[in-house]
């Protein structure tokens, strides 16, 4: 075990280190006039040029990205070198947004807690609802309930995520009046707020990703249904619930779980549109403010820790994968 | 279209529009002045709203909230604010000026300079190129220690600092008396580099609580110049850009908490330091300001309407045109709506050296549908349509050019006329049949570049549309290897004289010449004006210059652009502050 | 982030039975007959498709125009508002029109339409080209070729791609257009497609690489092997005819999807410019105007997710019948 781990933990940082110069590459295509856009009225050729040296764009892309990765351990000041009024980023050092006059770290250490809360609130909602109405599903194959279930499921698999979210604002909140307009609290300072404000959210998350898991939960159960170890539970007079709960289900939990682990990391990264349409100040909310009004440094970073999560997520899921089922270890 | 705040859809953010949203300190009786028909209704309801109010009563205490789209406000920097919404705003709140305007709902009044830091609105001598100012005693910053005039000193000089310090006003680059290096900048680097700080240092002196100021040439209307970018900073408070952040308070509030984006908040509470009796310009009634971003330009309009819980002292800062019908046609929202000239003047610039041709711009400009294009945003809530470049809410300045009436040979309908259009062309002989509109994008814009493409057909042109990312538009526009033949934008006079709308708009130099009109008889004329002691010369040689601009059609004028937005039913009182078209935060307070 | 535009990626890989050659197209179709639910949406779907082709005329013998401003069906007075209630329906314009321009919904929706089944079918021929060739060069090869292809693959499904759609729009439809493709709607479309396909093909190049492993050990295979038969030749004559099933599946299911992300890389400003349209800008533009006139965003909503429901059904379908075992998923 602990050699695949050493195994996995260096591609790890293999994956990481790829990454952040894919992304580095990438952003290079952006137009070089960020230095402009920082540059105000009186903008004269000396201040762009000024500001490139600043923002260290005079540099080569492979200059820039060991900056960058020095930044990250040893942290880093703008302009390079130091000198007077030169802005200091301490390690961790992932850039510093000029647009927004604070570090990149401390933007998305803002607005982590918005999405943790979304991510881990829809998690729960989507995980149950979806698992629940999967086994009902299976149990009832063919049937009415099978069938109305599924049919629902395809409609949330369906559904755009920013329609379903306008049309839940309008009817809800614009029409019915029910829930007030959004607007996020910290649920220690006001429980019932936040809990008013996140409700939606969840809701039009949990059903996008619920009919994901309905769907995949039903194939599970159907195929361990069939397994001649539930037909012998149930020859053995054992009830019904055990062999679905104990047996059927637990069985068929690994994919569940993988794909739900994978979803949670994918949601911690930000959900871009429901973030944007319930004004949650989140981490995709200013994924889109950072693409509107260009702010590299910001863009850089969220899409790093995007990444990270959901390569940790990956290697957090395969190392169950192996503490569960030792073949695995021994086909890496 | 252009460098003004825009209000657009609900994930693509609005606000920052390059970094060339100004400062606009339009005003004086323009509406009397004629030549914008209907315009009178705004200001006289705002007017009678403002006594309404008044009957409540703003009382002391309580919260004021601000709605906004935006997902941050610029800048907090005294030398970086450019936003007349946020000059207003934090003028009344967290930063004193050396002068200020009057706060009266009254056009005239409204543009009337003030003192605030300093004993009067300033002293000229050396035929107006000394200008002294001495501060009040007694004023302090929000941590006890008191504003010096080397701290207003030490501010003016940030300015230097270009590559810090950018993005606001440049006065005092332009008008103090410091030598430019070779490639044009100034000597002086800016008190972080401390190049030059001598030069710095002679230009502008303290003597005890008197700062002077020297400058390069006469300037008649220093005293107004100062209201941009001369704020007080102290040199052991400044912070760099980081500065933009957390300023330190000398008005009646400080900062409490501040974070941008979606659901971010500016909170403001009470600064005990500061003294009333050295501040007449602020009544300072609630004891919190709470500035809520990044929401939803629809459920704000929503929450405005309903005005139910907190938002019963709430502001809004616009209205959507979905929600103009229903406020203005029902009476019960009287009291809290505000229909008022903004600052703007909205044009589509036409790049001169493309079409050199006098009589192929007039036909550009003849055959575009203004009706059509006012209607997208918003028909009569969108303002009036525009004859020149100076708005009449500036004041002396402004003179009907009867540029739709005659003045290019023949009355043009607002619906333009496509047949005189086609005998302008026919006239001219080498007019482009194929052009391209730059324009920066927003779902209203796409529809106005429609109506573009519409009217040239019929004239027998081809306008290709070019929307543009608004984060780059004008980064994209002033460069002539990029730009195209015509350009959205707007502009906004600084203060209300014209000298800081025709330079600016129709010299090379001046900034913001999308036109890249140059020409040596009009600079000359420019100069001439700008540099007249006499007001009233100075009025009519700037009403001559508007007039020539449009009848050469240096820019099509569209709008003049109107602002309408909502308070809560329990905070006023209600109406259009003329020095910027703000709120009047000044005199704000909860009512019920 | 990806998933939060589009319904989750398939992740488990589709199994086809084992059936030998030609004759499990027949059989699918016999079994796809039967199914009454996919032969409806089959036929609303043909139906659709037609529309969206032949929307010019459509358009044209119902008198209706995408372009035409209409400066009567709008109130000068109020905003630009339509006269009249849901958006100024009237039988001139049976969906009413857009508020400050009187352009015609309806007219505007069909030709919506048209550009994102576009985008979609064009997207999804090409990432399952790519998926396929890529995954059956990873799964034939094996060893270090299929590690890096592996590695690669981890490498793009860990990205936000929604963000960096968004990101690089500008640059990247200025390069294309740069690279000779017309400037406007022309380069932006090409973007949208070449970034779809690229951020797409993982998932496809994944299952197919997993059934060539498979098919890899099988009798055929190695006896074609024995018999000297060259790489082009095993790869294209005996293993590509067994994947059919799974990229038929798979491409299906994919369509809906991108028709899904078009509409949301529209609604944030990244699809197709105006004077075009799309189910997206068209959303986008309703957002001002819906708590007023809600048939502004219920019209394309609803017509969108019916395009999105209908493929998905028959995509069930298809799978249904090509591999009854595999269960919905």
């Amino acid at each position: 075990m602990s050699g695949y781990l050493v195994r996995r933990l260096m591609l790890l940082v293999l994956m990481l280190v790829l990454l952040s110069m894919a992304v580095f590459v990438l952003f290079s295509l952006l137009p070089a006039d960020v230095a402009r856009l920082s540059c105000g009225k009186a903008c004269t050729p000396e201040i762009i040029e000024a500001n490139r040296i600043r923002l260290g764009l005079d540099k080569s892309v492979i200059e820039q990205y060991w900056v960058f990765v020095k930044g990250i351990f040893a942290g880093r000041t703008y302009p390079e070198g130091g000198g007077p009024a030169a802005l200091v980023c301490a390690a961790p050092c992932l850039g510093y947004s000029f647009r927004k006059n604070a570090t990149v770290l401390q933007l998305i250490g803002e607005r982590l807690p918005a999405t943790i809360w979304l991510a881990l609130g829809a998690f729960v909602l989507f995980m149950v609802v979806g698992m629940v109405t999967g086994v009902l599903a299976a149990l009832r194959r063919g049937r009415w309930q099978d069938k109305s279930i599924m049919g629902v499921a395809l409609l949330g698999y369906s559904l755009p995520s920013f329609f379903l979210g306008l049309v839940v604002l309008f009817f809800v909140i614009i029409r019915w009046k029910l829930l007030p307009y959004p607007s996020y609290v910290s649920p220690f300072e006001n429980p019932e707020q936040f809990f008013k404000t996140m409700l939606l959210p969840w809701i039009v998350l949990a059903i996008l990703y619920a009919a994901f898991y309905t769907r995949l939960t039903r194939s599970q159960m159907l195929e361990t249904l069939g397994e001649d170890y539930i037909r012998t539970a149930r020859a053995k007079g054992l009830p019904e619930r055990t062999v679905v709960g104990k047996h059927a289900l637990r069985a068929g939990l690994t994919p569940i779980v993988t794909a739900g682990g994978l979803d949670l990391a994918g949601l911690l990264g930000g959900a871009i549109i429901t973030e944007s349409v319930f004004s949650l100040p989140g981490i995709g909310s200013l994924a889109v403010s950072a693409v509107v009004d260009p702010d590299l440094p910001v863009l850089v970073g969220i899409t790093l820790i995007t990444a990270f999560f959901v390569i940790v997520a990956n290697l957090i899921v395969d190392l169950l994968y192996a503490a569960i089922d030792p073949r695995v270890r021994v086909a890496a | 279209m252009g460098k003004i705040r825009s209000r657009t859809g609900i994930v693509v953010v609005s606000a920052v529009v390059g970094s060339l949203i100004l400062a606009a300190c339009g005003g004086g009786g323009g509406d009397a002045s004629g030549g914008a028909s209907g315009a009178a209704s705004g200001a006289a309801s705002g007017a009678a709203s403002a006594a309404a109010s008044a009957a409540a009563g703003p009382q002391k205490g309580g919260t004021i909230y601000i709605l906004s789209n935006a997902e941050q406000l610029q800048t907090l920097d005294p030398q970086v604010i450019y936003t007349g919404e946020d000059l207003a705003f934090l003028g009344a709140t967290i930063m004193r000026s050396l002068t200020t305007y009057q706060m009266s709902p009254d056009n005239n009044e409204g543009t009337t300079l003030v003192p605030d830091m300093a004993t009067d609105t300033g002293t000229a001598t050396n035929g107006g190129k000394t200008w002294s100012f001495t501060l009040k005693d007694g004023i302090k910053w929000e941590d006890g220690q008191p504003v010096t005039c080397a701290d207003v000193a030490y501010g003016v000089s940030r300015t230097f600092a270009t590559d810090i310090i950018a993005g606001g006003p440049t006065y005092a680059l332009v008008y103090l008396d410091i030598p430019s290096a070779e490639d044009g900048s100034s000597q002086y680097k800016g008190p972080y580099s401390g190049e030059g700080q001598a030069l710095f240092d002679k230009a502008v002196t303290c003597d005890g609580n008197t700062i002077t100021f020297n400058l390069n040439q006469p300037v008649p209307d220093f005293s107004y110049a100062v209201t941009l970018g001369f704020g007080a900073v102290r040199k052991d408070a400044d912070t760099g850009a980081d500065y933009a952040n957390k300023p330190l308070s000398n008005g009646p509030y400080k900062i409490q908490s501040y974070q941008t984006g979606k659901g971010g908040k500016l909170v403001l509470v009470r600064n005990d330091q500061w003294d009333p009796a050295t501040d007449s310009w602020r009544q300072a009634l609630p004891d919190t300001w709470e500035y809520d971003f990044g929401l939803d330009e629809s459920a704000i309009d929503q929450r405005m309407i309903a005005s139910s819980g907190n938002d019963e002292f709430a502001l809004s800062l616009g209205l959507t045109t979905a929600s103009l019908p229903i406020v203005f046609d029902d009476p019960a929202y009287e009291s809290r709506r505000i229909d008022a000239f903004d600052p703007y003047t909205r044009y589509v610039a036409i790049d001169t050296q493309k079409i050199p041709n006098e009589k192929c711009r007039q036909a550009i400009g003849v055959a575009i549908d203004r009706e059509a294009l006012r209607t997208i945003a918003g028909g009569k809530y969108a303002g009036d349509f525009a004859d020149g470049l100076i708005k009449p809410n500036i004041g002396v300045d402004y003179a009907p050019t009867g540029l739709w009436d005659g003045l290019l040979g023949q009355p043009v309908p607002p619906t333009g006329d496509a047949e005189f259009a086609k005998k302008l062309i026919a006239e001219a002989g080498d007019c482009p049949t194929t052009i391209t509109l730059d324009y920066a994008q927003s779902a209203d814009a796409d529809k106005a570049a429609a109506v573009w493409v519409d009217s040239m057909a019929k004239a027998g042109i081809t306008l290709k549309p070019n929307p543009i990312e608004p984060g780059q538009y004008y980064g994209i526009v002033f460069d002539p290897e990029k730009a195209h033949e015509l350009m959205g934008a707007g502009w906004g006079p600084d203060w209300p004289n014209a000298s800081t709308v025709i330079p600016p708009l129709t010299t090379l130099n001046g900034g913001f010449d999308l036109s890249r009109w140059d020409d040596k008889d009009w600079n000359a004329q420019v100069k001439a004006a700008q540099t007249e002691l006499d007001r009233a010369t100075q009025a009519t040689m700037w009403q001559e210059l508007n007039t020539a601009a449009a009848q050469k059609m240096l820019v099509i004028p569209t709008r003049f652009g109107r602002d309408q937005r909502m308070a809560g039913t329990n905070v006023g009182p209600v109406y259009s502050w003329p020095a910027y078209g703000s709120w009047p935060y000044a005199a704000m307070g909860v009512t019920g | 982030m990806a998933a939060d535009l589009v319904a989750p990626p398939e992740r488990s890989s589709a199994k086809p039975d084992e059936v030998q050659g030609r004759s499990i197209w027949q059989i699918a179709w016999g079994r796809f007959r039967r199914d009454r639910a996919g032969m409806i949406c089959l036929g609303v779907l043909i139906l659709l498709v037609l529309i969206a082709i032949f929307a010019p005329l459509i358009c044209h013998l119902l008198g209706v125009d995408p372009y035409a401003l209409d400066p009567t069906a709008i109130d000068t007075e109020e905003a630009g508002k339509p006269i009249g209630p849901w958006g100024g329906a009237s039988l001139q314009h049976p969906l009413g029109v857009e508020w400050g321009t009187g352009r015609d919904i309806l007219a505007r929706l069909l030709y919506g339409l048209r550009i994102s089944l576009l985008v979609a079918t064009v997207a999804t021929l090409l990432t399952t080209a790519i998926g396929t060739v890529i995954g059956i060069i990873s799964g034939y090869s094996r060893g270090a070729v299929d590690s890096i292809i592996g590695r690669l693959m981890d490498l793009i499904l860990a990205f936000p791609f929604l963000l960096i759609i968004l990101a690089l729009s500008g640059a990247l439809t200025e390069r294309i257009t740069s690279l000779g493709v017309p400037e406007g709607n022309a380069s932006r479309i090409t973007y949208l497609i070449l970034i779809l396909s690229v951020f797409g093909w993982p998932y496809l190049a994944r299952i197919v690489r997993g059934q060539v492993l498979s098919l890899r050990e099988r009798e055929f295979v190695e006896s074609a092997i024995a018999s000297g038969a060259g790489t082009p030749r095993i790869l294209f004559r005996e293993i590509l005819p067994n994947l059919w099933a799974p990229i038929l599946v798979y491409a299906t299911l994919t369509l809906p999807a991108y028709i899904g992300t078009e509409a949301v890389l529209s609604f944030l400003g990244v699809g197709v410019l105006p004077p075009e349209t799309s189910f997206g800008l068209m959303l986008a533009d309703s957002v001002k105007y819906f708590t007023i006139i809600p048939s502004y965003l219920f019209i394309p909503g609803t017509v969108l997710v019916i395009l999105v429901v209908t493929f998905n059904l028959v995509g069930d379908a298809v799978r249904d019948a090509l591999d009854p075992k595999a269960g919905r998923l």
